[in-house]
């Protein structure tokens, strides 16, 4: 059986990547299994999807905790330890990465002894974002080496047809050509054996006493409890604020964005408080003298790096 | 009574610099909900329950965490106004039997969606109305059951690709009007507003804040997963929504609808459409031009007789 694990972000296309990878082996003569999986986050937080295919039936069920393939759509969810992009994975494993950066960097930083294949990150721009699904499912059709270039058009036809021609058009050029990047690795995902439930060991539970309500009842006696989130997480672009720029306004940044993340000081400067920004961008769009930037945050963390070296 | 004139927020200089809802919460990067949510709550403040039905923001108080600085309480997408009601009961109680002092009393906010309010929930709320309950009602409006992946509501716009309109027209039906089913209740208050015109919905928040009786407030939240837009678009196409005349700005009190912003020169309805993929059907591959005008239309003739 392949058990093939999608990472990526909410809104990056990656349950479209597993339905068009899903109904390409279908369209190859497998069983298939497809699945997303999210949790209360949205757009921005980590999100999951399955495919499993085999020639018999497919009795397993539930997320794949040893996958025989990893994709992960975008390589700043890989130090995200709730993103779980490593979990499970061993010398058999092949990890597909959208990054910049060469896969030995990759080998060396996970101490991963299996095969590492890099996809380039195209553009800056969000608005190609939505093709990455559309990209790393054409890649991981080579990889498998199961699945025809036929097969794999079929599936983006079908599964993207509502949208339109155009949107069909540009997706199956993007999957077509990183399924033709990919030729010299075609095949080297390999399956790997069924699981038998006899094999199953049960997790470390933890027993709970039965405690009364006044005790067990889920209140929170704290305010504003949330801030322990960090959703500066989700970011991939930093809004960074200029301060020669800014001519303190007061409140265009801060009553605008969404999250509440800008307060103005005394003194009418804003400050972004980066543990909490999600990266939406409504600032840089919004400040009228565009005193703010937007950086990658990848560049944004290497400078924050070099800084404190310095 | 109240008017703008006795507002602490006569000028844009006067909104919260700083901000009391917490961070950190899983609303999606960009969502307009969240945005007017915590503009109202700077004026609200943390006196306050907030009564939540199912949707988006019920995720902002997911055990142990809550943006909320006061109580929430959870209930069934149809009863939040009911919930309200038990919890106002409640305080009454505890005031009338000097178990609380006055001053800790605390103003009852039911939070939900367009789902909720236009639909679900529309005979709960009714009834509260016609209780007097005192009570603030915010429902963020991002027309569509946002949560469960944007199936149209009733407050989903005409022609609108929602996950249940598909196909080239979109939503064959229209966005109901809530402001005035809500109005004909005769409550204390009736307010729309939208977060991309702060000072507006800060002074009729704090209108509403100072007033008793069932306060009702309808928010247009931008919603970027939802009506498929980058994020970072949220406030231009917030404001495009006032300025083409999409989203009336008003205010109901006393039996008289009085609008807060007339557009002077509206933008053509064309602009706000263009920006969203829900409406990207309407010019693309072929433009089309007949609902394309019939929703202008419509606009037009809302605004035609409108003087104040
Ligand atoms: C009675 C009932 N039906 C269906 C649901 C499932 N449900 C949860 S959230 C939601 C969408 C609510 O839409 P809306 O009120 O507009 O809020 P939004 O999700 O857009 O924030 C639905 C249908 C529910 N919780 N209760
Ligand atoms: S789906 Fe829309 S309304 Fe819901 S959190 Fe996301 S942006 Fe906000
Ligand atoms: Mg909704």
């Amino acid at each position: 059986m392949y058990r093939i694990r999608f990472h990526g972000r909410g809104g990056q296309g990656m349950k479209t990547a597993s339905r068009i990878l899903g109904t390409a082996f279908f369209l190859e003569g497998y069983e298939v299994q497809d699945a997303p999986r999210y949790g209360a986050e949205r757009r921005g937080a980590p999100i999951f999807a399955y495919v499993r295919a085999d020639h018999a039936a497919i009795n397993e069920r539930g997320i794949i905790q040893h996958p025989d393939l990893v994709i992960v759509a975008d390589d700043s969810l890989v130090p995200v330890a709730g993103a779980g992009v490593v979990t499970g994975i061993d010398a058999h494993t092949v990890l597909l990465i959208n990054s910049d950066e060469p896969p030995e960097l990759w080998k060396q930083r996970l101490n991963f002894a299996g095969q590492v294949f890099t996809l380039p990150v195209e553009t800056e721009d969000r608005a190609e974002l939505r093709f990455i699904g559309a990209t790393c499912s054409g890649a991981a059709a080579r990889l498998l080496g199961v699945i025809t270039r036929a097969s794999l058009s079929q599936a983006i036809t079908e599964e993207l047809q509502a949208l339109g021609d155009a949107v069909v058009d540009k997706n199956l050029a993007k999957a077509l050509t990183a399924y033709d990047l990919m030729e010299a690795h075609r095949g080297c995902v390999g399956t790997s054996s069924k699981v038998s439930a006899t094999d199953y060991q049960n997790p470390a539970w933890v027993n709970l006493p039965f405690d009364d309500a006044r005790i067990a009842a889920p209140a929170i006696h704290a305010a504003a409890t949330s801030v322990q989130v960090n959703t500066g997480l989700w970011r991939t672009l930093r809004p960074v604020i200029d301060y020669e720029l800014c001519n303190k306004c007061w409140w265009i940044c801060s009553s605008f964005c969404p999250d509440g993340a800008i307060d103005v000081d005394d003194k009418g400067v804003p400050h972004i408080d980066y543990d909490h920004c999600k990266g939406c961008m409504v600032c840089v769009a919004q400040c009228p003298p565009h005193a703010i930037a937007s950086v990658p945050e990848q560049e944004a963390q290497a400078q924050d790096a070099a800084g404190e070296v310095t | 009574m109240t008017d703008t004139a006795e507002t602490i927020f006569k000028r844009l200089r006067d909104l919260p610099s700083t901000h009391l809802l917490g961070t950190g919460t899983p609303m999606c990067a960009g969502c307009g909900g969240l945005q007017a949510l915590h503009q109202i709550y700077d004026i609200i403040g943390e006196k306050s329950v907030f009564i939540n039905a199912a949707g988006c923001m019920t995720l902002l108080s997911v055990f142990p965490f809550t943006p909320f600085r006061g109580s929430w309480l959870y209930t069934a997408m149809a009863s939040a106004p009911a919930g309200a009601q038990g919890v106002r009961d409640a305080l009454d109680i505890l005031l009338q039997q000097q178990r609380i002092a006055a001053e800790e009393d605390m103003e009852v906010v039911v939070l939900t969606g367009d789902g909720a309010a236009y639909g679900m929930g529309l005979s709960s709320t009714s009834g509260a109305m016609e209780r007097d309950l005192d009570f603030l009602y915010i429902c963020y409006d991002n027309e569509g059951y946002g949560n469960t992946g944007q199936q149209y509501s009733g407050a989903t716009p005409h022609a609108a690709l929602t996950s249940t309109s598909k196909g080239p027209r979109g939503f064959s039906g229209f966005k109901k009007d809530l402001f005035s089913i809500w109005a004909a209740h005769e409550p204390a208050y009736v307010a729309t507003v939208i977060g991309t015109e702060p000072l507006d919905l800060a002074r009729k928040i704090d209108k509403a804040r100072n007033m008793t009786g069932p306060r009702m407030i309808i928010a247009l939240a931008p919603c970027p997963t939802g009506w498929d837009y980058d994020p970072k678009q949220s406030v231009d196409i917030g404001k495009l929504a006032v300025r083409t005349g999409i989203w009336p700005l008003k205010e109901y009190e006393n039996g008289k609808v009085v609008h807060t912003k007339i557009p002077k020169q509206r933008k053509p309805v064309e602009e706000y459409l263009q920006c969203q993929g829900r409406f990207r059907h309407l010019f693309e591959p072929q433009r089309n031009d007949e609902l394309i005008d019939a929703l202008q239309a419509k606009v037009d003739s809302y605004w035609r007789d409108i003087t104040e």
